[in-house]
C-alpha cells in the first residue's frame, strides 16, 4: 500500500514514519504551515524545516499553509490529501497521533472522507516508552518550544536525553511528557532513516520560563 | 488467560486497535494470547475473550462472522469493542444499521451494570455501523442519542460496546477482567 506521513518533523511523526517505512511504501509526507504556535491541530514552531528533513530522507514534501482556526485547518488537510492521492496515489495516512481525540477524530474523518486508511501507530502508549523508543532508535532530538509550568527556558535548544526523560517522569503529573498538549514541541535532527542530518548553525531562543520558542535562522544538511 | 481477537485486516492497525487493549491486561497481570480474526479460534485455556476493534474503513471481519460461532457455547465471558460489538450483535441475529460516529460522545447508561457504574460518560467512538434497535436475546444497557452503544447478551456473560473503552474509559475493560 502506498502511503504517505503526516509530518511535523519532531519526534512523534518522525516515530510514525520509522515504523511504517518496512511496512507500506512511504511516497510522500504531507505537511500543514499553520500560522502561529496558538494552532490546537498542528506542529508551529520551525515546521519550514520539514523541507531539509525530506530531503534527507529522500521522500518528497507536499506542504498546505492554514490560518490557525479549525475550518483553515481542516480545508489546509483536505487539499493536501487530496493532491498526495491525485499526484501519488496513496491509499492511506499514517499519523503520529498520540492520545489527542480532538487531533485523532479529525484526522480520522479528514481521512473516511477522501476515502483513505488511517494508521496511528502510536495512538495511546505510554508517553514515557515514545520518548525512550526516540533515544533507543537513535533518534537526535532537541527541544523548540516550551509552553507551561514547570518547563524552563534553558530547556528550550536541549537535545532529548535520559536526563531529561527522568525528570519528565519526575513532573508526569502536572505535565503530559509527551508533549502532545504543546507543553512542549521538538525537532528531529537525525533519525535512522535519514540519509544526511540537520546542523543548526544559528537561532536565536525567545520567551522567558514557561513559554519560549526556539527560531532556527540557519540550517544546513551534512553527511553522517 | 485471556484471549485477544484482533480483527484487523492490516497488522498495522494493531498497533492502535489490539496494543493499547493488552496494555491494560498487562496492567491487571493478566496473561494472553493474540489470535486473528480470520484464523480457527481455539478456546480451550481461555476464561475471558476480548474481540477488539478496527478501523473506519475495514470491514473484511464481516466475511468472518461464522468464525465466531463458538461464542453461543461459550461459558466464559466475552467483550466486544466496536468490530467486536457488531460481530456479538450479528451471532445473536441483529440487524446492524449504518450509524458513522467519529469522535467524543456522551453515554447514557440505561441500566446499572457491572461494567458501568457512572449514569452518563464520554467516550470515543470510530465507527460505520451500530444498533438502534435489538432482538429479545440483547439487553440494551446503554444509549449514545439512539445508538444502543452497549449490550448484554441475555443470560450469559457477554457484552458488546460501540465505542473504545481503552481511550478514555479502561475501567470498563478492567472491571470486566476482574468481575466476569
Amino acid at each position: 500500500m502506498k502511503v504517505c506521513i503526516l509530518y511535523s518533523g519532531g519526534k512523534d511523526s518522525n516515530l510514525a514514519l520509522l515504523k511504517a517505512y518496512n511496512i507500506f511504501r512511504v511516497v510522500c509526507l504531507v505537511s500543514i504551515f499553520p500560522r502561529s504556535v496558538e494552532n490546537s491541530l498542528f506542529h508551529y514552531p520551525n515546521i519550514n524545516l520539514v523541507r531539509f528533513q525530506s530531503e534527507a530522507l529522500g521522500i518528497p514534501l507536499l506542504t498546505e499553509d492554514s490560518l490557525d482556526d479549525e475550518e483553515s485547518n481542516l480545508e489546509a488537510l483536505y487539499r493536501v490529501l487530496g493532491r498526495a492521492k491525485e499526484k501519488y496515489q496513496i491509499e492511506g495516512v499514517v499519523t503520529g497521533a498520540i492520545r489527542s481525540t480532538y487531533q485523532a477524530s479529525r484526522f480520522q474523518r479528514v481521512c473516511w472522507d477522501l476515502d483513505l486508511w488511517c494508521f496511528n501507530p502510536l495512538w495511546l502508549t505510554d508517553q514515557i516508552s515514545l520518548l525512550k523508543e526516540a533515544l533507543n532508535s537513535n533518534f537526535e532530538v532537541i527541544f523548540t518550544r516550551i509552553a507551561g509550568y514547570p518547563l524552563k527556558k534553558d530547556l528550550v535548544g536541549k537535545k532529548l536525553d535520559y536526563t531529561i526523560i527522568e525528570y519528565f517522569k519526575k513532573i508526569s503529573n502536572i505535565l503530559n511528557p509527551a508533549g502532545e498538549g504543546g507543553e512542549y514541541e521538538t525537532l528531529v535532527l537525525d533519525m535512522p532513516l535519514f540519509r544526511k542530518k540537520l546542523e543548526i548553525l544559528n537561532y536565536e531562543v525567545v520567551g522567558d520560563d514557561y513559554d519560549a520558542t526556539l527560531i532556527v535562522k540557519d540550517v544546513r544538511l551534512v553527511s553522517k | 488467560m485471556i484471549l485477544l481477537i484482533s480483527t484487523c485486516r492490516y497488522n498495522f492497525h494493531e498497533y492502535e486497535f489490539v496494543k493499547p487493549i493488552s496494555r491494560v491486561v498487562e496492567k491487571c497481570n493478566v496473561s494472553y494470547d493474540i489470535m486473528r480474526y480470520n484464523e480457527e479460534i481455539r478456546l480451550n485455556k481461555y476464561s475471558r475473550v476480548i474481540i477488539c476493534g478496527t478501523a473506519l474503513k475495514d470491514f473484511d471481519y464481516l466475511n468472518y462472522v461464522d468464525n465466531f460461532k463458538w461464542i453461543v457455547d461459550y461459558k466464559g465471558g466475552v467483550l466486544g469493542i466496536s468490530s467486536g460489538y457488531q460481530i456479538l450483535a450479528k451471532i445473536y441475529g441483529n440487524q446492524l444499521e449504518e450509524i458513522e460516529k467519529i469522535g467524543l460522545y456522551k453515554i447514557r447508561v440505561l441500566r446499572k451494570n457491572i461494567l458501568a457504574e457512572k449514569q452518563e460518560f464520554y467516550a470515543y467512538f470510530l465507527h460505520k455501523y451500530a444498533l438502534r434497535n435489538v432482538n429479545r436475546k440483547l439487553i440494551p444497557l446503554a444509549k449514545q442519542n439512539d445508538e444502543i452503544c452497549m449490550f448484554k447478551v441475555r443470560n450469559k456473560k457477554l457484552y458488546g460496546v460501540s465505542f473504545h473503552p481503552e481511550v478514555l474509559n479502561e475501567e470498563i475493560i478492567i472491571k470486566f477482567l476482574r468481575n466476569i
